[in-house]
């Protein structure tokens, strides 16, 4: 683990769930909606000192109303305003439903210090907009991404401060248990929708769940297929004489914890972690576990900080990728996917690995030489396992 | 058993709140460990740990809003290590913290706990 993460260089770039060009502006929106709140309640005690009579009025019910009110009226009031700011991004029916929410939830948040009526439909707004999210993300209309996710998280908040203002008079058994498990549900329906939608619509770039690919052109030019192909030749060359692991050892490379799940094992050298695709001195060696022992299928090469993408020399054949939104556990390779909400489980960390590029040189199937995985029926017939 | 019956009912409301939020987020880190943990014997393991740690916030936030001192405690421990946890994290090269959403989760909540529970005590204090 300690090589693995000296290997990863300073700085961060991309992003698993990253920020949609068009939702950027909701950044800038939530910063002035935030200033205008914090205006507008100063504006209203300056003219209610001056005796104006509707801010005497709307300033007693401001200030009569419980703290958990006003919070959770800036937070529909934000995500009224980030709403609003991400209607020119969004076309059609989406357009025009952010537009009614985002006045929706403005509303609401008014309503919450001059009606007595407030609380239930700012629940069913609230519930409403996340499950409305939730089924847009799944079928594909929208792209999770971190705006949009932030946003879920202000309404979830939002509605965790509502559900605590209910009444609490009548409190029959079936009441209780609903109380105490409605609220953990809907995160848990939030997460698992935002994980679906992104795992079933990957972009692009998105190759397989926690590895973000490098953009490329997508057709490989005469001359990008003869340098992939001359990529290809020299690292099996070099890395021919490591056919033993032991003198893969005996060179620096250092070879990773066994996993019971991981069926190929990366040995790294942490003195080539500077070099920039060299065939002499590729950063890892991908050896295979089979019932005959480790067996050499490949090199890794590794740049030395997230975001760094490697030189490409055969274009869309010697695409690099990086891996992110994983959980690793220091005690050895073992790792689970990050939830939408940046959590892992207790004892493991989100890491984002520098990009890297895999040359394997056993005959990789269908997936080529350059993938980012082994192919799975190579994979299963050197190892028994995929 | 310790209790605080002039605290803030509103600041224990609110800190309450958000640590249930912190406990669901939890109790989904814990259960989506689950299907690796089949292959993964070490994320059992975590696993179980994560699901019991969120239980125990709720426990925690449960007995915040009952104005339970000791509950108090636990959870100001818990923030303070969380922070400090996301602190020595964010300073390794590894991508921890980028974008808002793990800024909102892992600093923005926790610090606003804190400063809720931190006016909930010292409501506490000043009706005492």
């Amino acid at each position: 683990m300690a090589a693995y993460v000296a290997l990863i260089g300073q700085a961060y770039v991309g992003v698993m769930y990253d920020i949609a060009i068009d939702h950027a502006g909701a950044i800038s929106a939530a910063l002035i909606t935030l200033v205008f709140g914090f205006a507008f309640v100063r504006g209203l005690r300056f003219l209610a000192a001056r005796r104006v009579a509707w801010a005497v009025r709307v300033r007693q019910a401001y200030d009569a109303a419980p703290s958990i009110t006003k919070l959770a009226a800036a937070l529909m009031l934000l995500s009224g305003g980030l709403h609003l700011a991400l209607v020119p991004g969004h076309e059609g029916i989406t357009g025009v439903l952010f537009v009614i929410d985002g006045l929706g939830f403005i509303a609401l948040a008014i309503a919450a210090f001059v009606t007595t009526w407030w609380r239930r439909p700012a629940v069913l707004w609230l519930v409403a907009t996340i499950l409305a999210y939730i089924v847009w993300v799944v079928a594909g209309w929208e792209t999770p991404d971190q705006i949009g996710i932030a946003c879920k998280l202000i309404e979830l908040v939002a509605l965790g401060l509502l559900m605590r203002l209910a009444n609490p008079t009548r409190r029959s058994w079936l009441r209780r248990v609903w109380r105490a498990s409605a609220f953990p549900l809907m995160a848990c329906v939030t997460t698992l929708g935002i994980w679906v939608g992104g795992l079933a619509h990957p972009d692009a770039l998105h190759a397989h769940a926690g590895a973000l690919l490098q953009p490329v052109a997508a057709v490989a030019t005469p001359g990008q297929q003869v340098a992939a192909a001359q990529l290809l030749a020299d690292t099996r060359a070099s890395i021919a004489r490591y056919q033993d692991p032991a003198v893969a050892i005996a060179a620096g490379f250092k070879p990773g914890p066994v996993s019971s799940a991981e069926p190929l094992r990366h040995f790294e050298n942490a003195a080539n972690a500077n070099a920039v695709l060299d065939p002499n001195r590729p950063q890892a060696l991908v050896y295979a576990q089979t019932t005959h022992g480790l067996q050499l299928i490949g090199a890794m090469y590794q740049m030395t900080r997230a975001g760094q993408w490697g030189p490409d020399p055969g274009g869309p054949l010697t695409q690099w990728h990086q891996h992110e939104g994983i959980c690793f556990s220091p005690f050895g390779f073992e790792f689970s996917f990050e939830t939408p909400f940046w959590t892992c489980p207790v004892g493991s960390t989100s890491i984002t690995t520098p990009p890297m590029l895999h040359v394997w040189i056993i005959d990789n199937g269908k997936e080529g030489p350059f993938a980012a995985d082994l192919d799975k029926t190579v994979q299963r017939e050197l190892t028994g396992r995929s | 058993m310790n209790h605080t019956p002039s605290t803030n009912r509103n600041a224990a409301e609110i800190a309450s709140v958000l640590v249930v939020v912190q406990a669901s987020f939890s109790l989904v880190a814990g259960l989506s460990a689950i299907p690796f943990a089949i292959v993964e014997p070490g994320f059992r393991v975590l696993g179980v740990v994560t699901i019991l740690m969120a239980a125990a916030m709720f426990w925690l936030a449960r007995n915040l809003r009952r104005g339970r001192r000791w509950a108090w405690r636990w959870l100001v421990t818990m923030e303070v290590v969380s922070l400090a946890m996301t602190a020595l994290l964010s300073l390794l090269p590894i991508g921890t913290i980028r974008g808002p959403v793990p800024l909102l989760v892992n600093l923005v909540i926790p610090v606003s706990v804190l400063v809720v529970l931190a006016a909930a005590r010292s409501d506490a204090r000043g009706a005492a």
